[in-house]
């Protein structure tokens, strides 16, 4: 088997830091939702935190802070075109039911 | 073309590439396996999010007590959860083994819970009526299928996920699975309570009374 070194991650009290942040960031979602926004800027707000709250997961937890740069370049912009794409096309499918023949 | 080919600890001298990220080959696969996941949850949540938007008279079934209360509860035993793995991966690689075992069965027994609240919240759903396509308030029937499709799927990886760690805890205190096994299970765990995250929010908080 190739051995290769882990490089060195961040310590427990780092871990325990982000994981207070992250539900915090759970209590402002649940905060926000009580506020009575309206539904498409709710969707907003509590995507952002659960963005935020990815983010912090997968740098920390997940250590991606800590791989080579190379590995980020190599995954998330992939994922992040997936996603914009998915965001993009799905509109498109709202369209089309509303292009249906007349008397169907 | 001239190929770079080094040997790094290849067996009898033979020659093979290193690898370009610095990262063993599993860590690698299972990276590739989490965004090709996180595509998979992405497009459901797009999908989910559209028909929740577009639909002016979405069923909101959720009272604060007891669903929200016992989803705050679910997602805080999630993230400990994740907490216990990076402190298994920490201890397994400083070769503390018992304490990699004693922080892998803490995170399997939290998986386990909440594996049942979600059962739990699940059943009371059923109960009252919620079926796939029926709607018990009257509302659109999509709530039920998204509801059940989305929350499903995610409690199938958690499944999954402790019947895992389960068999790397098993492997590890033999002997068989090393520090490496433990980090990249925990990646898998780690994406599992990420998407948690992006659930709880859309498909709890976003249908609250």
């Amino acid at each position: 088997m190739t051995a290769i070194a882990s490089p060195r991650g961040p310590t427990m009290k780092l871990y325990v830091v982000v994981w207070i942040g992250l539900i915090v960031i759970v209590g402002l979602e649940v905060f926000l939702t009580y506020e009575r926004l309206p539904a498409g800027t709710l969707l907003v707000c509590l995507l952002g935190l659960a963005l935020i709250e990815a983010a912090l997961g997968v740098m920390y937890f997940m250590h991606l802070k800590y791989e080579r740069p190379a590995l980020f370049w190599s995954l998330i912009p992939y994922l992040v075109f997936a996603l914009v794409m998915m965001d993009h096309f799905w509109p498109d499918a709202l369209r089309l039911m509303r292009q249906r023949m007349p008397g169907q | 073309m001239v190929h770079s080919v080094t040997s790094v600890g290849a067996p009898h001298g033979a020659p093979s590439e290193g690898s370009p990220y610095g990262i063993e080959s599993k860590k690698l696969a299972i990276w590739l396996f989490i965004i090709a996941d996180a595509a998979t949850f992405g497009a459901i949540l797009f999908a989910y999010g559209y028909l929740r938007l577009a639909n002016p008279d979405w069923t909101r079934p959720f009272a604060f007590s007891p669903t929200i209360v016992n989803g705050i509860v679910m997602t805080v035993v999630l993230l400990t959860s994740s907490l216990t793995m990076v402190a298994a991966v920490a201890a397994a690689q400083s070769g503390r083994a018992s304490a990699g075992v004693r922080w892998l069965s803490a995170t399997i027994l939290l998986g386990i819970v909440f594996a049942a609240l979600h059962l739990r919240e699940w059943f009371a759903l059923i109960g009252e009526g919620w079926r796939l396509f029926r709607n018990p308030m009257g509302g659109s029937p999509l709530f039920g299928a998204t509801f059940f499709g989305i929350t499903g799927l995610h409690l199938l990886h958690v499944i999954c996920g402790v019947i895992v760690i389960v068999v790397i805890t098993i492997g590890f205190r033999r002997g068989r699975f090393d520090a490496g096994h433990i980090e990249t299970t925990a990646l898998y765990w780690h994406f599992v309570d990420l998407v948690w995250m992006f659930v709880f929010p859309l498909v709890y908080l976003m249908n609250v009374r």
